[in-house]
């Protein structure tokens, strides 16, 4: 199972400061929600995927595409029914079936939907899942919070190769009536599968408890600290490209 | 297990958030916006074990970062939303003061509450930020099956543990 949605590489994205590129990310998301023509919101979704293209690839801005098609042809087909207002685009005799106005609002409702979901990606595509960290730790999230989804990370390959060896191992006790299962059976069966492994990962509570008592947690001297992110030395340039980049989409597109 | 009650329950909500995240991706079926999946079982799973808060942090923070490494990163707030009231809700209704089992109507009301706050949670934040209404809509069926099976699933696989490994009852918090 794979625990990152990390994709190598050294484009500029990559360079980019994680704290900026986490307001880069809010501004943008903001951004596509305010009232700009639709050109502009096309313009920008398309300068959005540009940018992610050159940085992690062809490949991946195409899985990320495949993954939102079936929503997008589910948006496209069904959403300009909703709006009835307008001049009529296609009429059958007497009834208006689609307006221009509906036609636009889905165009802008699917570009919205492509724009963040790229924003997103490229964000997760182009930082290590650690420095994401250190940069929600930069934006006040809390240090309790921080190690929670730090120790989970560490936590979710070792609860995957344990639920994956189960099931396995149950399965091979029944191979021979697996085919004659139906689905009722199916479900009824995973309830052992699943108890056994909760069980493995809750007996893993009480070692990890220690350990983290052990590195001095909840003292006032800390034994442990998170690495900070000097290693990229342009915070402010960074911060000024974020809201420059937004600020100047916003003015150019504004309807 | 006399550990500093802080170290425990960070430890108990970072094994349960990476449970809550293996039980989301481990078991996927695709859907028009994103899949389906086990997440549900483990949430219910906390909340009748575990309480309120383990149920409302794990449920919400797991599934998001289950949409995180997925690359479903655009549904991670509404998961968290969703899940968490859902795991929060259920873990209200079902609690008891003295410890003991909760009654069949209390159950009940919990499965309802957990198909309804699922199935609404996501059509409402869902058409009102990322989709429409009509696309909204259409996961509606999917959402409920997902949140009965996993209720119902849930249930048994929290007895289960119980009997299987009695000390999860000193891990609660």
């Amino acid at each position: 199972m794979n625990t990152s949605a990390f994709v190598a590489g050294n484009g500029w994205l990559y360079r980019f400061d994680p704290r900026a590129k986490i307001l880069l990310m809010v501004l943008l998301c903001i951004f596509f929600f305010l009232p700009i023509t639709l050109l502009g919101l096309f313009l920008s979704v398309l300068l959005v995927i540009a940018v992610g293209w050159r940085n992690t690839g062809t490949k991946n801005i195409k899985g990320v595409f495949l993954s939102i098609a079936p929503m997008l042809l589910f948006m496209l087909l069904f959403s300009p029914f909703n709006v009835r207002s307008g001049e009529p685009l296609w009429r059958i005799g007497a009834v208006t079936i689609i307006t221009v106005e509906g036609a636009l609002q889905a165009l802008r409702l699917a570009c919205r939907f492509i724009g963040i979901t790229y924003v997103c990606t490229l964000l997760f595509a182009t930082t290590v899942m650690g420095e994401i960290m250190l940069a929600l730790r930069f934006w006040r999230l809390p240090y309790k919070a921080a190690l929670v989804v730090t120790l989970s990370f560490t936590y979710i390959p070792f609860i995957a190769e344990s639920f994956s060896q189960i099931a396995e191992s149950h399965r091979l006790r029944e191979a021979a009536l697996e085919e004659r299962k139906n689905y009722i059976q199916r479900l009824k069966d995973l309830v052992p599968t699943l108890t056994s492994v909760l069980v493995v990962a809750l007996r893993s509570i009480p070692n990890l408890a220690m350990s983290l008592e052990m590195r001095g947690l909840g003292r006032s001297e800390r034994r442990t600290s998170y690495r900070s992110l000097d290693s990229y030395t342009r915070l402010f340039t960074d911060f000024v490209i974020s809201i420059t980049i937004v600020t100047m989409l916003w003015l150019i597109f504004k309807a | 297990m006399q550990h500093n009650k802080n170290a425990l329950k960070i430890a108990v909500t970072a094994v349960l958030t990476a449970v809550v995240v293996v039980f989301t991706m481990i078991v996927r079926i695709p859907t028009a916006k994103g899949y389906l999946n086990l997440c549900d079982v483990a949430i219910c799973f906390i909340a009748f074990t575990f309480g309120p808060t383990s149920a409302f942090i794990a449920a919400g923070l797991g599934t998001a970062l289950a949409d995180l490494i997925s690359g479903y990163a655009q549904w991670a707030p509404i998961s968290f939303a969703v899940h968490g009231l859902e795991g929060l809700l259920i873990a209200l209704i079902v609690r008891s003061r003295n410890g003991s089992e909760a009654s069949i109507v209390k159950k009940i009301l919990a499965g309802i509450v957990c198909m309804a706050t699922v199935s609404l949670g996501y059509f409402a934040l869902s058409a009102l930020f990322i989709s429409t209404v009509a696309v909204a809509a259409a996961e509606i069926p999917g959402n409920l099956a997902q949140s009965a099976v996993g209720f119902v699933l849930g249930l048994g696989v929290s007895s289960a543990v119980k009997r299987a490994y009695p000390p999860v009852r000193s891990l609660s918090w």
